[in-house]
């Protein structure tokens, strides 16, 4: 290993990356730590050093062999997945979870359920969702791929205070890559916003969608530059 | 084959997975997935929703081929990660608890019999760990261990060993700074 992948003397108090591979963090603390692994190349440097250095740890355990039909459904969903049907994954059944979820949270903005009707006027078939999160674990936004894949609608689940002086940007984190911008967003509407054509292999369910809170016009650099108000993992449920 | 020309396959079949070689996957299956279904039954305790972790994990190193890095993380170690970060994933969305695995289980994990192929990949770093863990006071290396090898979170830990949150956290806390020291030794 090089230097570049051992940690730094100044960082001995924050365990974060180890807790991360050593999988003891909550559901929301565990999300905070994805995003921060796929915009911080120090973080993920970090997790780096636990995973070679604690992975020995998963050797004693005894191998299994796995029957068959798992390598047939892998072959299966590749096949699948290279053909342009989308799934015709129950959206209302998704719709009725964010309602029940949206309706739960007290803390529910008049403005959140007019964007929940207006997400219950996208197609059927839309196949992918996600739900938003701030640190508190509050709903901020929720987001649906739109039918064909090609955009996606976000609608602000709660409020949130209009600074003049900051843009909210969308980014979308597919697994081990770095974010994405997919354009600024308005926190007050629902905004559908389409892919660029590079990114539509990456929008799938294992992709995280983040909001980050940027100077006006966006991010200057084409990566999140100031702190990240929400994000969550994309999902078909 | 020796342990070191089959290490160099596996880091070539998952360069051409890269391009979409289904074979080359195939390949990376035949070699690797039972030592990733024993990770995720590990943690999952159920076998059916371990054999569906592992199709996930598989379309996972599909997609993530690119990202993988022979500099970075030996090919096991990178294959390691992604299992047990499925299998913690798929364990936290679970609605229900688990089945109550006591923390000493974690005990039973034999140490012996490693693969020459495993071996050679962790063997440096595996001799490491182990003279560095048994640094650690015992109770803080089973916690590390427990919490490693079965996805428990800090507070099924603390309820598990029957101590408050605080006193687990900083068990595990204080044994990944000691651990940390050491192993940068």
């Amino acid at each position: 290993m090089s230097d570049e992948d051992t940690i730094g003397a100044g960082e001995h108090h924050d365990l974060t990356a180890a807790e991360y591979v050593l999988g003891v963090l909550g559901p929301e603390e565990r999300r905070r730590a994805e995003f921060r692994l796929a915009s911080e190349p120090r973080f993920a440097a970090e997790v780096a050093f636990w995973e070679a250095r604690l992975g020995g740890l998963a050797e004693g355990v005894p191998s299994v062999a796995a029957p068959a039909a798992v390598w047939d459904g892998i072959e299966a969903r590749l096949s699948a997945a290279l053909k342009p049907a989308p799934e015709r994954a129950g959206l209302w059944q998704s719709l009725a979870f964010w309602r029940t979820f949206a309706i739960a949270s007290a803390a529910l903005a008049a403005a959140s359920m007019a964007g929940l009707v207006y997400l219950a006027q996208i197609p059927q078939g839309a196949p992918l969702l996600a739900r938003l999160n701030a640190e508190s674990g509050q709903a901020r936004f929720v987001a649906a791929v739109n039918e064909g894949g090609d955009s996606v609608t976000i609608v602000p689940a709660e409020l949130l205070s209009g600074d003049q002086q900051k843009a909210f940007e969308l980014w979308l984190i597919p697994p081990g890559d770095k974010p994405h911008s997919l354009g600024l967003i308005d926190p007050s509407r629902p905004v559908r916003i389409t892919l660029p054509k590079s990114l539509l292999p990456q929008v799938n369910r294992d992709a995280m969608l983040a909001v980050s809170l940027e100077p006006p016009g966006g991010s200057p650099t084409g990566q999140p530059t100031g702190p990240v108000i929400a994000n969550g993992k994309l999902a078909s449920l | 084959m020796d342990a070191e020309a089959r290490r160099r396959q596996l880091v070539a079949a998952i360069n051409r997975v890269v391009g979409g070689d289904r074979a080359a996957l195939r390949l990376v299956y035949s070699e690797t997935s039972a030592k990733l279904f024993g990770v995720c039954l590990r943690i999952l305790g159920d076998r059916s929703e371990a054999e569906d972790v592992l199709q996930d994990v598989y379309l996972t190193v599909w997609r993530k081929a690119a990202s993988f890095d022979e500099g970075v993380a030996s090919p096991i170690t990178w294959l390691v990660a992604i299992a047990r970060n499925r299998s913690i994933d798929r364990l936290r969305s679970r609605a229900s608890a688990r089945a109550n695995v006591p923390i000493e289980a974690a005990a039973d994990v034999p140490d012996a019999s490693l693969s020459a192929i495993e071996r050679l990949e962790i063997g440096e770093d595996r001799a490491r760990l182990r003279d560095c863990l048994q640094e650690l006071e015992e109770r803080q290396s089973a916690a590390i261990r427990s919490a490693f090898l079965d996805g428990f979170t800090y507070e099924e830990l603390a309820e598990k060993a029957r101590v408050p949150l605080g006193t687990m956290k900083s068990w595990i806390r204080r044994g990944l700074l000691k651990l940390r020291t050491c192993l940068e030794r």
